[in-house]
């Protein structure tokens, strides 16, 4: 089964039980929760064991993406609460205090970084934080290395280097200032030029802002069904016949980007 | 070559090569010092100044870390990003500070030459796209190779430098369409990008009808030492841009794990490249001796490296090359430093030749092959 979903954060900023809701009645098959605000945290963890998930082959959880080194315990307590076979998807550059992060094994996976951040972006970089917690996945996000480098020279070297820890994959369109987009025909080129390279079971989470969050049910999930299909398409797994079902004209684009 | 200088700088092969053939480049070894020096004050001056989408790069002698009494200061801010009107004052604020005499008299450097394509801003959009074409100018052409084959981004902001770096050779590997692909003759692969070798030659040829350019625009003015750098520095840069496009392939190398793809030879050229031009001929001679010890590669590599010595030599002599960049053609034949700088230019070349023709070189058939026609 090919695992592929959303990101809550990406189909309904701050409401994850309209992003869960959106998503079932659609094909997808993985989900993460996403608590990239710390106040998201406490809440998403207290409710997450009594969501519906069952039609998710792949649940993994967002850390949030940033927090002050006194309030580090605290997040790591909390992100302890969680089913221990959901990753938590980390930024490296979040963490205070690596010896801290250890307890979570490979149950880690830090995120490789987009250009704003000044560490994590580069297998130099990623090394140095896989050399602090061993054990830790990487959670392969093609947005941020194809917006720090276009060639996807580094997104190779980061696969031929770290294909093994790659847990889940990030999927999505990311502007020069950080802001996530659905796919573009140029983002989905890059990535094919790469894909041979990544495990073919790696679950894919697309990060893809919903453009369509004012529009009716239906026609939001008749994007996320498109936009899918396009990073299947992308990844080199698979398509239809005919491609992808193309946009029925209904696109009504956010003037809200959601930032990483 | 004691090995002190380059070790700290993760173990350049030029220090490596000097232990191998148990040689001494004393003049060499004293610029890359000065050199050192000079990019470390650079820093200094411009840190906080450039930032995601901005890099301030050095070129020529100091690029190569051959500073000598008398280097030009030539750089650029490079500019890679979304468009933005307030890049002019980062690039006011850099050229202030660049342009300070107290920074000239401390480093002994001098002010970017008159030509217009240092000291300067300079676009990512026509460096990548516009290569070859109407659009690609004299001075985009330069800003271009230089790029790839002399240039050092100063400071700890060099993104912007890496990704336009990176990007315009992934434009020579993309659009060689039979790059990596078998041929029908004798099914050998073909490693070298020769887009690129050929845009390297195209530069090196156009620098040596610029010497007779400036020679008819100035009257003469700095001929005789322009001329000893075209067979010199100039050299070495374009042979080290005709090896980096040589060393795409593994039987060069000698790496069994390159990837055959384009990503793969990005890598292996932006790596080759990071080093200097005298680093990339040094790594040839490392691995190829390693790999089968001759008496003709030592040979070669002591003859080159030690021709190359002596002109740094001869450049960091305040009173040769104020003599040199005096001195009329007319005045050449009896003039005993020109005989001098030309004796050592003669050994440089002939040392060249060897590199890519020499009969024993590993470089020989593909520098017939590809590097000539």
């Amino acid at each position: 089964m090919t695992l592929i979903g959303f990101s809550t954060g990406a189909l309904s900023l701050g409401n994850f039980t309209k992003a869960l809701s959106l998503m079932r009645g659609t094909s997808m098959t993985a989900v993460e929760l996403s608590a990239l605000r710390l106040p998201e945290l406490p809440t998403l963890v207290g409710v997450a064991p009594g969501l519906h998930l069952g039609q998710f082959g792949y649940i993994s959880f967002h850390a949030p993406s940033r927090f002050s080194a006194e309030e580090e315990d605290n997040v790591i307590n909390l992100l302890d609460r969680l089913p221990t076979e959901w990753p938590i998807i980390v930024h490296p550059d979040t963490i205070h205090d690596p010896a801290k992060w250890a307890r979570f094994g490979g149950r880690i996976a830090l995120e490789n970084m987009d250009r704003r951040k000044p560490d994590g972006r580069s297998v130099e970089e990623l090394s140095s934080w896989f050399k602090k917690l061993p054990n830790a996945r990487l959670c392969f996000d093609l947005a941020h290395a194809h917006q720090c480098d276009r060639t996807m020279t580094e997104a190779f070297r980061i696969l031929l280097r770290f294909k093994d820890r790659i847990c889940q994959l990030h999927i999505s369109e990311l502007d020069s200032t950080g802001h996530h987009f659905p796919l573009s025909f140029g983002s989905m080129l890059a990535f094919s030029e790469i894909a041979s390279l990544i495990p073919k079971d790696a679950p894919a989470i697309l990060e893809s802002l919903n453009p369509l969050r004012e529009a009716t049910d239906a026609k939001q999930r008749g994007w996320i069904e498109r936009e899918a299909c396009r990073a299947t398409e992308a990844l080199g797994r698979g398509v239809a016949t005919m491609g992808c079902p193309p946009d029925a004209g209904e696109i009504l684009l956010s003037s809200a980007p959601l930032t990483a | 070559m004691s090995g002190s200088t380059f070790a700290g700088q993760g173990g350049s092969p030029l220090a490596e090569l000097g232990q191998m053939l148990e040689c001494s480049w004393k003049n060499i070894e004293a610029a890359w010092e000065k050199t050192l020096r000079t990019q470390e004050l650079l820093s200094k001056i411009i840190e906080g100044k450039p930032g995601s989408e901005t890099s301030v790069i050095v070129h020529g002698s100091v690029a190569r870390q051959e500073c000598t009494q008398g280097s030009d200061l030539d750089w650029t801010l490079l500019v890679d990003g979304v468009a933005d009107a307030s890049v002019q004052q980062t690039y006011l604020v850099v050229k202030k500070t660049l342009s300070s005499e107290a920074i000239f008299k401390d480093l002994g450097l001098k002010p970017p030459g008159r030509e217009g394509t240092f000291g300067a801003l300079t676009f990512s959009q026509p460096i990548m796209h516009f290569i070859g074409g109407e659009e690609d100018s004299n001075s985009n052409t330069t800003r271009r190779v230089l790029l790839l084959l002399e240039a050092q981004p100063v400071g700890i902001r060099k993104e912007a430098f890496d990704r336009v770096r990176k990007g315009v050779l992934k434009r020579y590997i993309d659009e060689d369409r039979g790059l990596l692909r078998r041929s029908h003759a004798d099914q050998s692969v073909r490693w070298v990008p020769l887009f690129l070798l050929n845009d390297f030659a195209r530069y090196w040829r156009t620098m040596a009808v610029d010497f007779a350019y400036k020679q008819f625009e100035r009257g003469n003015e700095g001929y005789a030492l322009r001329s000893i750098k075209l067979g010199v520095s100039r050299k070495l840069l374009f042979a080290s841009g005709l090896l980096a496009c040589f060393w795409c392939d593994p039987g060069i190398s000698k790496n069994v794990d390159q990837e055959s793809s384009k990503q793969g030879l990005v890598s292996c050229l932006d790596s080759f490249l990071s080093l200097t031009p005298l680093e990339r001929l040094a790594l040839f001679f490392v691995v190829q001796i390693k790999a089968s010890d001759s008496q003709f590669m030592r040979d070669t590599a002591r003859g080159l490296l030690d021709a190359y010595d002596d002109f740094l030599g001869l450049l960091n002599d305040p009173e040769k090359r104020k003599h040199l960049n005096e001195l009329m053609p007319d005045d050449e034949e009896g003039d005993a430093v020109f005989q001098e700088a030309r004796a050592m230019r003669r050994r440089f070349r002939l040392a060249i030749q060897d590199v890519f023709f020499g009969g024993d070189s590993p470089l020989h058939q593909h520098s017939i092959e590809k590097g000539v026609f």
